[in-house]
C-alpha cells in the first residue's frame, strides 16, 4: 500500500504541467504504485475565488472516492470563505484543506488564519500547507511568494493540539517544535519529497527526534516527479515497518482511518 | 557507467574550504548506494573572492582525495580568474600533475569578463572542460552579483568554439526553461542537470532542445533529487545511458587523446 500524500490536477500559470486531469493523476498513480491520493486543485491557487477551483476538482474526482482524497484550497481573507467551507465538506466530502498563507497574504497565526484553522479543525479537516509551490529562485517577475517558515506551521500546530497539521514541500523541520518530542501535543504528518534520506538524513534525525510516526510519502506530482520521494524510502536505512508507516500507515492514521 | 559531473567534498580538517557538515567519507560512500560509480569533484574557499593560496589549498586537498579514490573521485582545478597568472599555473599544476579533469569556476566573475579568458584559452589547450556555476532569475540575487547565466556561457561558447563549457545546475539555477533556452544555439555548451529542482518535465525539455548528448548527469550534493528525476524522465533508456555518464565519459576522453 502506498498513499501520496501531496499531488495536484488542474493548471499553474507560470509553466506547463505534464498532465492535468483526475484521469491522468490515477495513470501517473498506476504507474508509480500509488494506491491513493490526497488531492487538490492547482489552478485554485491562484485564482481569486479558490472556491472555482474547487468546484473544478470536484467534478473530476466524483467516482473515484476509492483512490483520491480531496482536498479544498480555501482563503479566509476572501468573501463568504466559511460558506465555501460547507459546502466542501458537507456536499464535496473533502477530508482536509490545503492552505497557501503567502499567496493569499495571511499568516497562520494572525487572526485569519487563526479563524480557518479553528473553523477547519472543528469541522475535523486536515490542515495542509505546502512550504512552497515551486523554487523561490525561478519564481516569475510577476509574483514574489516567499516560502512559508516551517516554524510557522510548527507555532500554529503547537498552539492548536486538536489541529492535524500536514506541512509539504518542505524541509527543515527538526529545529522547530516538529522536530521537539512531545513539543507539538497534536497529530501531524511531515511529508518526504523534500527530506534528505542521504547525507545530512534529516528523515533519519525525525525519526530519532519524534518516531517515524510522523513522516509521510508524498510527491508534489505532476509539479515534481515522484521517483525522488520513492528514491528516498528505497535508500532510507530504516526497518521495514517503519518505512510501512511511512508509505501508508500513518497518512490513513491522519484520515482516521 | 553513472557519473556524477557536480560533486563537492571538503577535503582534510582545514579552515579554508567549505564544509558541507558530512564527511567526505559519508558523501562519497552515499553516492556508491545509489549507484553512482565516480564523481566530478570542486573544493571551494569557504570566504570569496578565493585568494591564490585559498584555490591552491583547495586544489592540494582535492588532489589527496584524488589520490585515496583512484577511478572514483576526479578532480575540477577550482581557481579564481581574477588572478590571472596564478590562475593558469594553477591549471597546468592540477591538469598536468594532479590529472585533473576539468576547470571549476564559480561566481567571482562574469564569464564574459575579459579575466576569464586566459583561463578558456588555457582549457582549450590543455582540452578539459570548465564546469561554470550559472543561474538565470528574474529578480537581483543580492549575494551573487558576477554570477553568470546560460546566455552569457552561450556567447562565450560563440567565441570559443573550440572550448567545452558546462552549464551548471539547472535543476538549482532559477528559471531552468529559460536555461536551457539561452544554451540552445551552443553546440559547445553541455548542461549539468544537478541541483535541488526535480520539476517534472525539466530534463525532457533539455533533452527534446538540446540533445541528450548535451546532458550530464550531476547532483551537486542533491542526490536522490539528481538521480531521481533522471531515472523519471520521459526518455529512451539509451538515451537516459548517455546522460548518466556516456557523455560525461566522452569529455574525459578528450584529454586522454591528447596523450
Amino acid at each position: 500500500m502506498l498513499i501520496d500524500t501531496n499531488t495536484y490536477i488542474g493548471h499553474w500559470a507560470f509553466r506547463p504541467l505534464p498532465w492535468h486531469t483526475a484521469d491522468d493523476l490515477l495513470r501517473a498513480m498506476d504507474a508509480h504504485g500509488i494506491d491513493r491520493a490526497f488531492v487538490s486543485s492547482a489552478s485554485a491557487i491562484l485564482y481569486r475565488n479558490t472556491q472555482a477551483g474547487n468546484e473544478e476538482l470536484f467534478a473530476q474526482v466524483r467516482g473515484h472516492a476509492d483512490r483520491l482524497v480531496p482536498f479544498a484550497v480555501i482563503n479566509p481573507t476572501y468573501a463568504a470563505w466559511e460558506e465555501d467551507l460547507r459546502v466542501c465538506q458537507e456536499e464535496f466530502g473533502v477530508r482536509g484543506l490545503r492552505l497557501y498563507p503567502r499567496y493569499h497574504r495571511y499568516s497562520l497565526n494572525d487572526a485569519a488564519g487563526q479563524a480557518l484553522i479553528q473553523a477547519a479543525t472543528a469541522r475535523g479537516l486536515i490542515l495542509s500547507v505546502p512550504l512552497r509551490v515551486e523554487d523561490y529562485r525561478q519564481r516569475s517577475w510577476l509574483l514574489d511568494i516567499p516560502d512559508v517558515p516551517a516554524a510557522e506551521v510548527a507555532e500554529a500546530a503547537r498552539a492548536h493540539p486538536e489541529a492535524r497539521f500536514l506541512p509539504v514541500n518542505g524541509l527543515g523541520y527538526l529545529g522547530t517544535a516538529f522536530g521537539q518530542p512531545g513539543a507539538v501535543r497534536g497529530d501531524y504528518g511531515l511529508e518526504i519529497s523534500r527530506l534528505s534520506a542521504v547525507l545530512q538524513e534529516e528523515i533519519t534525525q525525525l525519526i530519532e527526534a519524534v518516531g517515524p510516526e510522523h513522516l509521510v510519502f508524498g510527491s508534489g506530482m505532476p509539479f515534481t516527479v515522484p521517483e525522488v520521494p520513492l528514491l528516498k524510502l528505497k535508500v532510507l536505512q530504516a526497518p521495514e515497518e517503519v518505512k510501512e508507516a511511512i508509505r501508508w500507515r500513518n497518512a490513513a492514521r491522519l484520515l482516521g482511518e | 557507467m553513472v557519473i556524477d559531473c557536480h560533486a563537492h567534498l571538503t577535503g582534510a580538517p582545514n579552515d579554508v574550504t567549505i564544509h558541507w557538515g558530512v564527511p567526505d567519507e559519508k558523501v562519497i560512500a552515499d553516492s556508491e548506494r545509489l549507484g553512482i560509480d565516480a564523481m566530478c569533484v570542486s573544493l571551494l574557499t569557504r570566504h570569496r573572492p578565493a585568494t591564490p593560496d585559498g584555490f591552491r589549498t583547495c586544489n592540494r586537498l582535492l588532489a589527496e582525495i584524488t589520490r585515496r579514490y583512484p577511478g572514483r573521485v576526479f578532480g575540477y582545478c577550482y581557481v579564481n580568474p581574477g588572478y590571472q597568472r596564478e590562475a593558469v599555473e594553477e591549471i597546468h599544476r592540477c591538469i598536468e600533475e594532479y590529472g585533473f579533469i576539468g576547470v571549476k569556476l564559480y561566481n567571482e566573475y562574469k564569464c564574459l569578463d575579459p579575466v576569464v579568458a586566459p583561463i578558456v584559452e588555457t582549457a582549450i589547450a590543455l582540452r578539459v572542460p570548465i564546469l561554470h556555476h550559472a543561474g538565470h532569475s528574474h529578480y537581483y540575487v543580492a549575494d551573487q552579483p558576477n554570477m553568470s547565466d546560460g546566455g552569457e556561457l552561450a556567447e562565450l561558447a560563440r567565441r570559443y568554439p573550440e572550448a567545452t563549457l558546462i552549464c551548471a545546475h539547472v535543476g538549482g539555477g532559477g528559471d531552468w526553461e529559460w536555461t536551457i533556452k539561452a544554451v540552445q544555439p551552443a553546440p559547445n555548451v553541455y548542461l549539468d542537470t544537478s541541483g535541488s529542482v526535480f520539476d517534472a518535465g525539466m530534463v525532457e525539455m533539455a533533452a527534446r532542445l538540446l540533445g541528450p548528448e548535451r546532458l550530464l548527469f550531476g547532483c551537486d550534493l542533491s542526490y536522490t533529487a539528481g538521480l531521481g528525476k533522471i531515472q523519471a524522465a520521459a526518455l529512451p533508456e539509451e538515451a537516459k545511458r548517455r546522460i548518466l555518464g556516456e557523455n560525461m565519459q566522452r569529455l574525459l576522453a578528450q584529454r586522454e587523446s591528447q596523450c
